[in-house]
């Protein structure tokens, strides 16, 4: 078990694009492990990217489930390896909050329901369906593997920009 | 450091925001908040800006004269302390959009059942589009609900409304969620 610590924003590595995983090998395996136990950690956090945690490879982990907005429609605990969208359709808009970027939220609108490929911690290659919050879930984790962080998504600053609400 | 509240007005034309911003860049100002938009034909600029070592419109000296030369009109005036620091507010934000035929006191009606219930509007615009023989008047405002408002609460007090203004309402609000 190894929490580790998440990068901040203007840490640069949340702004490179990371690499495609050739083989998923130990180090993948324990990579992936990472990422779970620091987002359990967190407590309130229901996704973290590798590149959160400096590790420039195509790896996220997202779990929904004990949120209340995903409780009910959720896959559990996601492992994904090189996820990639396949399909995507409808709008959803969330205000969104990241632990790379501590303090903000911004309005962000993202697809409602997706349609994700990719591989699991065993190789497998997978696909599913994913909707509401779980689909907005992955597809924020999913831009950090492009260097992407909900900043680039907001559309206006003033209607979208706003200090997090004290927790 | 002071801060201060500053307000440009003037016809729209390319090259405002830069010669604003060059005036307050040389005078040493720093730009903390601003909100900047086209509002009917004129350009419009709402900035708070910090100093460290101004302390009143004087301090400025003729350094806005520029400004006033090309037909913008300005405004300064110095916040008391801590005024530039935004109030924590606590509670749900809802997005209410008001739509209908253009016709006078529709800001108002809303704005006075939202204060009446001490709701929290952070944010509003305006704006009259459709035809000029059919005018149609939108609202769109950001609100923020206290602990044990909800949306339908919300919806019901502005129901009255729906009816005696003929115009259109949709309350929602927007999950807060951490990623």
């Amino acid at each position: 078990m190894t929490v580790r610590s998440i990068l901040l924003y203007p840490d640069p590595i949340l702004k490179q694009v990371a690499e495609t995983v050739a083989e998923v090998d130990e180090t993948v395996i324990a990579v992936v492990q990472d990422l779970v136990d620091t987002m359990v950690d967190s407590g309130h956090s229901v996704g973290v990217a590798a590149p959160q945690i400096g590790i420039l490879r195509r790896v996220l982990v997202v779990d929904v489930s004990k949120s209340k907005l995903g409780k009910d429609n959720n896959h559990g605990l996601l492992e994904m390896i090189n996820p990639e969208i396949i399909e995507k359709s409808g709008s959803k808009m969330m205000r969104e909050g990241c632990m790379s970027v501590p303090d903000y939220t911004g309005n962000v609108t993202r697809a409602e329901y997706i349609v994700i490929e990719y591989t699991d911690r065993f190789g497998r290659l997978r696909v599913i369906e994913a909707s509401g919050f779980e689909a907005v879930a992955i597809q924020h984790e999913l831009d950090h593997l492009d260097g992407l962080l909900f900043l680039d998504r907001v559309s206006s600053l003033k209607t979208d920009l706003y200090r997090r609400k004290s927790q | 450091m002071n801060h201060f509240a500053l307000t440009i007005v003037g016809r729209d034309r390319p090259g405002i925001v830069s010669q604003v911003t060059e005036i307050l860049f040389n005078q040493g100002c720093n730009l903390a908040d601003s909100s900047c938009s086209i509002l009917g034909g004129q350009f419009t600029m709402i900035l708070i800006l910090g100093h460290p070592e101004f302390t009143n419109r004087e301090s400025f000296g003729e350094a806005f004269k520029p400004l006033e030369e090309a037909d913008l009109t300005v405004a300064l005036h110095l916040l008391k302390p801590g005024g530039e620091i935004r109030p924590e507010i606590e509670g749900d934000i809802c997005m209410i959009s008001v739509y209908g035929a253009d016709k006078p006191g529709i800001v108002y009606h809303v704005a006075q059942v939202l204060g009446e219930k001490q709701v929290n509007i952070t944010d509003l615009n305006t704006k009259l589009v459709g035809t000029e023989e059919r005018p149609v008047y939108v609202m769109v405002l950001e609100a923020v609900l206290a602990a044990g408002i909800e949306n339908d609460d919300v919806n019901g007090w502005l129901a009255p409304i729906r009816d005696e203004l003929q115009v259109d309402i949709t309350v929602r609000t927007i999950p807060t969620v951490e990623l």
